[in-house]
């Protein structure tokens, strides 16, 4: 039944739904409520998907677009409240597993600082492993505009990570 | 000769190069360290960032996404069923009987279609807890919580309720609880992005009351009665 396939599909998808909501959001509590209401929207739009075209490229989108609307409903409060290098109290201890702990928090807060539309480029190739055409679709912008901003995005985080990575 | 661009490098990486594109983009690394120095950094940011979201995928869903799909399964069906549409929707609404029944327990019957589609019965536990729970006295940990009662414009003795899986309005019909009302996904509904499936449900219930709702008293004769 199809109906049933469209929903095993997009139940399979939320692992990585929930990863770009991750992404996205900066904080579990933000991302689960980004993923529940986008599948709640998918569930409600079913009828808009089109056959034959991505399911999670569909769902990508829908979730994507609901973050932009969620942050611009909040004023981006949380964007003004990013972390000031939280790394940095964490002391030198030369400890692998504080190592290992802030070493995460450096991608956070460098996933943090870059501006939002690179940021969400970056996830959908590098992180969710889109190409580029689909992830320029996702995004609804032309191709050259998604590597322009994956190149500026990828030049930041490279400053802040370090080569050594 | 062996200048490579930013944007050709990264689609190298990215694996969007063509054939000839990636061959060649090959060729001019081998010959020059510097060039695939800089390609194993970009190699290496990009696995960094996948292992930095990777736990999440083999994270353990919270109940709240995969409980979604258990209501709207039951309850778009429903919706579906609604809407007469030949046969298709005969097997909806049967469909929709069933994966209610698997909810409210094993005695859902559909009545006779009527005006608006199937009438759905709730049966099982929620049909128990209908017919016995009084509001002002319900047992702590219970799956489905008893709301207001009232008595609707055409006379049927009306109550609303809050289970797990569902929340409706359901009016006496002869022996039986009709579930004239139904909200598809309640732990979803209170969340801030929507509006709290309770106050859908009390407006709702409002718009069919007749008068106030029973006070504890009411309620009370109201069952010893038989809900008539």
């Amino acid at each position: 039944m199809r109906v049933t396939g469209f929903e095993r599909d997009l139940m399979a998808y939320l692992p990585r739904l929930r990863r770009f909501a991750t992404g996205l959001a900066r904080n579990a509590a933000d991302a689960d409520d980004l993923c529940q209401a986008a599948v709640e929207r998918a569930l409600r739009s079913r009828d808009q998907w089109q056959p034959g075209t991505r399911l999670d490229s569909w769902m990508y989108r829908i979730m994507r677009n609901m973050w932009i609307d969620e942050t611009r409903a909040r004023g981006r409060r949380d964007a003004l409240m990013a972390p000031e290098d939280a790394g940095a109290t964490v002391g030198d201890r030369g400890d692998a597993a504080i190592e290992a702990r802030v070493e995460l928090g450096n991608v956070d807060q460098a996933m943090t600082k870059l501006p939002g539309e690179q940021r969400e480029a970056i996830l959908l190739v590098l992180v969710e492993g889109f190409g580029y055409r689909e992830a320029a679709d996702i995004l609804d912008i032309p191709i050259g505009t998604l590597t322009s901003r994956l190149a500026r995005g990828r030049a930041a985080l490279m400053e802040r990570l370090g080569e050594a990575a | 000769m062996s200048a490579i661009d930013i944007e050709t490098l990264m689609a190298f990486v990215d694996g969007e190069l063509d054939e000839l594109g990636m061959a060649r983009v090959e060729r001019v690394i081998a010959a020059d360290p510097e060039l695939a120095k800089r390609v194993a950094a970009e190699r290496a940011l990009k696995a960094k960032l996948a292992a930095h979201y990777a736990p999440v995928l083999d994270a353990p869903l919270p109940d709240r996404l995969t409980a979604l799909f258990d209501q709207e399964s039951k309850v778009v069906d429903i919706a579906t069923a609604r809407r007469p549409r030949g046969w298709i929707v005969t097997a909806m609404a049967m469909a929709a009987c069933l994966l209610l029944g698997l909810f409210v327990g094993r005695g859902v019957m559909p009545t006779a279609p009527g005006a608006d589609g199937g009438a759905l019965v709730a049966g099982g536990s929620l049909a128990t807890a209908l017919d016995t729970r009084l509001a002002s006295a319900q047992p702590a940990n219970t799956a489905i919580r008893i709301g207001l009662t009232f008595r609707a414009q055409d006379g049927a003795m009306c109550r609303t309720f809050q289970g797990r899986a569902l929340d409706g309005i359901a009016c006496r019909a002869g022996k039986t609880w009709q579930l004239r009302r139904t909200v598809s996904d309640p732990a979803a509904a209170r969340t801030d992005y929507r509006q709290a499936s309770s106050g859908v449900l009390m407006d709702a219930a409002q718009a069919m009351m007749a008068g106030d709702p029973l006070d504890a008293a009411a309620e009370k004769a109201a069952r010893d009665g038989g809900w008539k």
